[in-house]
């Protein structure tokens, strides 16, 4: 299989797919992560999300991309729990309209969606960058995707780059002090943990990246 | 105006404690939802179940959404989202913190207000307990000017017992709305600073007790009819009366009956007299102290009481029900209520001593229900009065003429606790000038076995104190002071057959119950745990197994495998069948793990069936452990409270369901049956027996049903006589409507199952179970062997045709 270049139904169950396999794999990392500054719940319910996103593909493929991300979302809201659920949630049920219907996506219109529901998960969290949240993996990538993008790359290198942004978005957030969410109760005591919603943010980028990747 | 609310949390059972306490500022408040905690009972918040709930609360006047933290607030943002624009409009979402907020916005809403003030107050709901805890002199500044235009004025003093607390403070608010003025109130008694009238938190902070003079001010084109309206509804008491601290105290004694002394609980007693006086326990001699150590010995006193109380209640509970130890709950409510607390504090702290400042306070709450309007509210004085002679002698009163003591018991009236707490050894019998044998105390004695005699009038009650001895026949009811010679003789002679045939009993109590002419009856015991199963010598089974003892004095539901040891247990106690009775509880004794919304008549509320079938995880539960022991024992399930078939049907279904849960398949011994306690399932017995092995008449509810006289208030409990002809007649049609069935059992296991008296009438009328009180198995056996079936249905026959439970009551003498 070679690098796809637009995002087509069968792409984008992919991307989830392969979302929800790495939430699993981390799981636990997640969860301990978020043991550190939060309520260790954060592998846990996004495990229990994703797990029910996979269901809700398998028992009802969407017809076109914008339903695949209203029904994501949908699920998302109803099954996280945590804060997760309705930032998620939120993400994918603002990157529907972005798609303007389309059956497939070409990699601009995929960023302009991106981009969408980043923006929702903006307004619905007050985050800022630098706020150790998922926000900082998130905006990072999207300017690296829109920047390779813009500069010609391959939709397969752009989501590489945008991953590598993302990766490394994560990792600054160790430093940081919490200031969203239950780590902000901790103050000072949130430095030097890495921020559990970073990093499954930047899974999420990664399984975009493998998505659309050659084998 | 009805504005919704929606509670959100991480956590149900916090959205439902939440719920449950506002509940308690409010009778009749608007819809309140709950959208908390996720399908599969863990935490967390869902954007649909948020939306979901702001439909249901929505009752076009908006929705007020109270949440806890994190994802709480961004679901909730979410859920307006996913709501039309036109529904997002009417709902707002209130930044309170979400106990004070709830139990505000639902005062405020339950006094009409808009979905914005209602959000607007709960955001203030902060306020009061701020300036509480705010150190001296940093209180809230005065209020802003007040609107131009004439000024009027005004002075109100509190009345109300507890002062302007939330609900009289919701009450001055809605007085006011509307009207075009701006109103100040100001605390003179406290110097306070001046707080606006429009909100009810800040009334709140006027801090006002009974006593305190509150000035008005008010300004604006209405000033005038501003301040007339608010002098009303103060001089109204805020709507409160003395019924507010009514909810807390306990049931009334009886009226003094006509018609002379009644038989209340059978046997003979012959002895000496101990006469209890109704007289005040003197306060006990001040002991000097700290006002913290005063404070100590008064929380000692309390916790002792606090202690006996239970030790009573759960006797009560066993003995005669839940539904009548509930007086006993209104005791100890009562003993801790916070705002007696805190004035006997305040006295305490002001130097008195422990025991002078309990007495007075709790004489100014029985003076002022001494002083209610009302009768059956002026009755509850002298419960009041039980609990502060029982402090007191904690903290060193006189002796507690109740329980101490040897002779029979001469008395004015009983309270329920003291018929409790008497030990039936050094009490040959009782002899009460008022009460009633539907009474509390009566129901308690006969529980225990006590001979008694109520309604005896104050002559004969003063003769009896001065008498040396006396002679009781709490079977006839006669008394007899002073016997001669041959009278006690007579006396004694009875005593000594009615011990025979007792003895008699006991001795063939493990033999089967058969009639004259061959017909067996099962002769159950009624068990509230397991030390009544082993008490229930002789029984052929537990007729009815009050599973309650499970739910009670805890805070969260017992969990399946608790349920089935406690289960267990029982059936392994018996040796025989058990009748296990699925959770029977209602509004009226609502559990910390089930807020169940105040109902202004919780005995025709949402109780027994109904209720386990809106919490269907609770029933499931309880059906899972039942039908696990029903694998190992033979087990019947009792339905309580079915009013329609589509219950029983919901309920049978729920059963399935269960045996699926357990998955080893359905127990070839498990019964089904339910309860007849609703006049309109005795009259439809027919359409239910196709579906059931059993009906099981709880004659005690369905007496105080058909007869619409609550068995809680004394003032009618006489009319509530199992023995009335239109209940019997509820009796016979259960009986007949059986024969639709196939093989349908008929039981009875309510008071009038234990009345050995009654036992032909109930055999004739067509019943073939009787459940008793554990230690009655063996003398209604007894009853039993006694009947003669044909002429027992004539005497039900007759029964039926008499015009009233004395003359039925004659037929059976």
């Amino acid at each position: 299989m070679a690098d796809v270049d637009v995002l087509d139904l069968t792409v984008l169950d992919r991307w989830l797919r392969l979302f929800a396999a790495s939430v699993a794999e981390q799981k636990d990392t997640l969860t301990a992560l978020d043991a550190a500054i939060g309520d260790a719940d954060h592998g846990a319910n996004m495990h229990r999300g994703m797990t029910a996103v996979v269901e809700a593909l398998d028992a009802t493929p969407p017809a076109d991309p914008a339903a695949l991300f209203k029904q994501t979302g949908m699920v998302l809201v109803r099954s996280v729990g945590g804060a997760s659920g309705p930032l998620y949630g939120t993400f994918f049920l603002r990157m529907a309209p972005a798609t303007g219907g389309a059956g497939a996506l070409e990699p601009e219109t995929f960023a302009k969606a991106l981009r969408a529901g980043v923006e929702g998960v903006v307004a619905r969290g007050k985050a800022e960058p630098g706020d150790k949240t998922m926000l900082d993996a998130l905006a990072p990538a999207l300017d690296a995707l829109d920047a390779a993008l813009a500069a010609g790359e391959s939709l397969a290198a752009a989501l590489r780059q945008a991953s590598t942004a993302a990766d490394e978005g994560r990792d600054a957030t160790t430093p940081l002090v919490a200031r969203k969410g239950r780590a902000s109760y901790l103050g000072e005591r949130s430095a030097d943990h890495q921020d559990p919603g970073a990093t499954s943010a930047a899974l999420l980028v990664g399984a975009a990246a493998a998505a659309v990747a050659g084998p | 105006m009805t504005v919704g609310i929606v509670v959100v949390s991480h956590s149900r059972a916090l959205a439902d404690a939440a719920v449950g306490l506002a509940g308690e500022m409010v009778r009749d408040g608007g819809p309140v939802e709950v959208a908390a905690g996720l399908d599969d009972g863990g935490f967390g918040t869902d954007a649909v179940a948020i939306a979901d709930a702001l439909a249901r609360a929505e009752q076009g006047d908006g929705v007020v959404v109270l949440m806890d933290l994190g994802s709480a607030v961004l679901s909730a943002e979410l859920a307006l989202e996913l709501l039309d624009d036109a529904a997002a409009e009417r709902v707002v979402l209130c930044p309170a913190p979400l106990v004070e907020g709830l139990v505000v916005a639902a005062v405020s809403a339950a006094g009409g207000a808009p979905a914005a003030e209602v959000a607007a107050e709960a955001a203030d709901a902060l306020e009061a307990k701020t300036t509480h805890l705010a150190p001296p002199g940093t209180g809230p500044g005065p209020a802003p000017e007040a609107a131009t235009g004439d000024e009027e004025r005004g002075v109100f003093t509190v009345r109300t017992a507890h002062g302007v607390h939330a609900r009289p403070a919701a009450r001055l608010v809605g007085a006011l709305r509307g009207l075009d003025a701006d109103v100040r109130l100001r605390n003179l008694t406290l110097d306070g600073p001046e707080v606006s009238a429009a909100s009810m938190s800040k009334v709140a902070t006027l801090g006002a007790l009974e006593g305190h003079e509150v000035a008005v001010r008010a300004r604006g084109a209405e000033a005038g009819e501003a301040v007339r309206r608010l002098l009303a509804v103060a001089d109204d008491d805020f709507g409160e009366a003395p019924e507010a601290t009514a909810a807390a105290a306990p049931s009334p004694p009886a009226a003094a009956p006509a018609g002379g002394p009644l038989p209340a609980s059978p046997g003979i007693g012959v002895g000496p007299v101990r006469a209890v006086r109704a007289v005040p326990v003197d306060v006990p001699p001040a002991r000097p102290g700290t006002p913290a150590e005063q404070r100590a010995r008064l929380d000692g006193a309390r916790a002792a009481v606090r202690d006996d109380l239970r030790a009573v209640r759960d006797r009560a509970a066993r003995e005669i029900g839940e539904a009548e130890a509930a007086v006993f709950d209104a005791q100890l409510l009562l003993l801790d209520d916070p705002d007696v607390l805190t004035d006997a504090t305040a006295r305490t702290d002001a130097g008195a001593d422990a025991a002078r400042a309990w007495a007075d306070v709790l004489d100014e709450v029985e003076a002022r229900f001494a002083g209610a309007a009302d009768e059956y509210l002026r009755a509850r004085a002298r419960d009041v009065r039980d609990v502060r002679d029982r402090v007191l002698r904690a903290l060193g009163g006189v002796e507690h003429p109740g329980a101490g003591g040897e002779g029979i018991l001469v008395a004015d009236d009983l309270t329920p606790a003291d018929a409790a707490a008497l030990d039936p050894a050094r009490t040959p019998a009782v002899v009460l000038a008022g009460s009633s044998p539907t009474a509390h105390a009566a129901i308690l004695l006969r529980a225990r076995g006590v001979p008694a005699v109520v309604g005896a009038g104050a002559a004969l009650i003063t003769r009896a104190r001065q008498a040396a001895v006396v002679a009781v026949d709490g079977t006839t009811g006669e008394v007899v002071v002073d016997p001669d010679p041959a009278t006690l003789a007579a006396f004694r002679d009875r005593a000594g057959a009615l011990e025979r045939r007792r003895e008699a009993a006991r001795r063939r109590a493990h033999e089967p119950a058969v009639t004259r002419d061959g017909t067996r009856v099962l002769v159950g015991a009624n068990v509230g745990g397991p030390g009544d199963a082993r008490a229930a010598v002789g029984a052929d089974l537990a007729g009815l197994v009050r599973t309650e003892f499970c739910f009670l004095d805890r805070h969260r539901a017992p969990d399946v495998d608790e349920q089935e040891t406690a289960y267990r247990a029982i059936a392994e106690a018996m040796g025989g069948r058990v009748t296990l009775r699925t959770l029977d509880v209602g509004g009226d004794k609502p559990l910390d793990y089930l807020p169940l919304p105040p109902e202004p008549n919780p005995f025709l509320g949402v109780r027994g069936i109904r209720l386990a079938l809106a919490r269907p995880r609770l029933l499931a539960d309880q059906l899972e452990a039942i039908v696990r022991v029903a694998h190992d024992h033979p087990v019947d399930v009792m339905f309580p409270m079915v009013a329609t078939v589509d219950e029983l049907v919901a309920a049978r279904r729920a059963l399935d369901d269960a045996v699926g849960a357990v998955g080893r398949g359905r127990p070839p011994d498990l019964r089904v049956g339910i309860m007849v306690e609703i006049p309109a399932t005795a009259l439809k017995a027919a359409a239910f027996a196709p579906l059931v092995d059993f009906l099981s008449i709880g004659t005690n509810d369905l007496t105080q049903y058909a007869l619409a006289a609550e068995r809680g208030n004394d003032a009618v409990a006489a009319l509530g006589d199992a023995l009335d002809p239109g209940v019997l007649a509820l009796v016979a049609a259960t009986a007949d409507g059986a024969r639709s069935g196939d093989d349908v059992l008929v039981a009875v296991c309510g008071e009038l199952a234990g009345d050995e008296q009654a036992a032909a009438l109930l055999v004739g009328l067509g019943v073939r179970e009787l459940s008793v009180a554990p230690t009655a198995v063996a003398a209604v056996k007894q009853a039993v062997r006694d009947v003669d079936l044909a002429s027992a249905r004539e005497l039900a026959a007759a029964a039926l045709r008499c015009p009233d439970a004395e003359a039925v009551r004659g037929l059976l003498r």
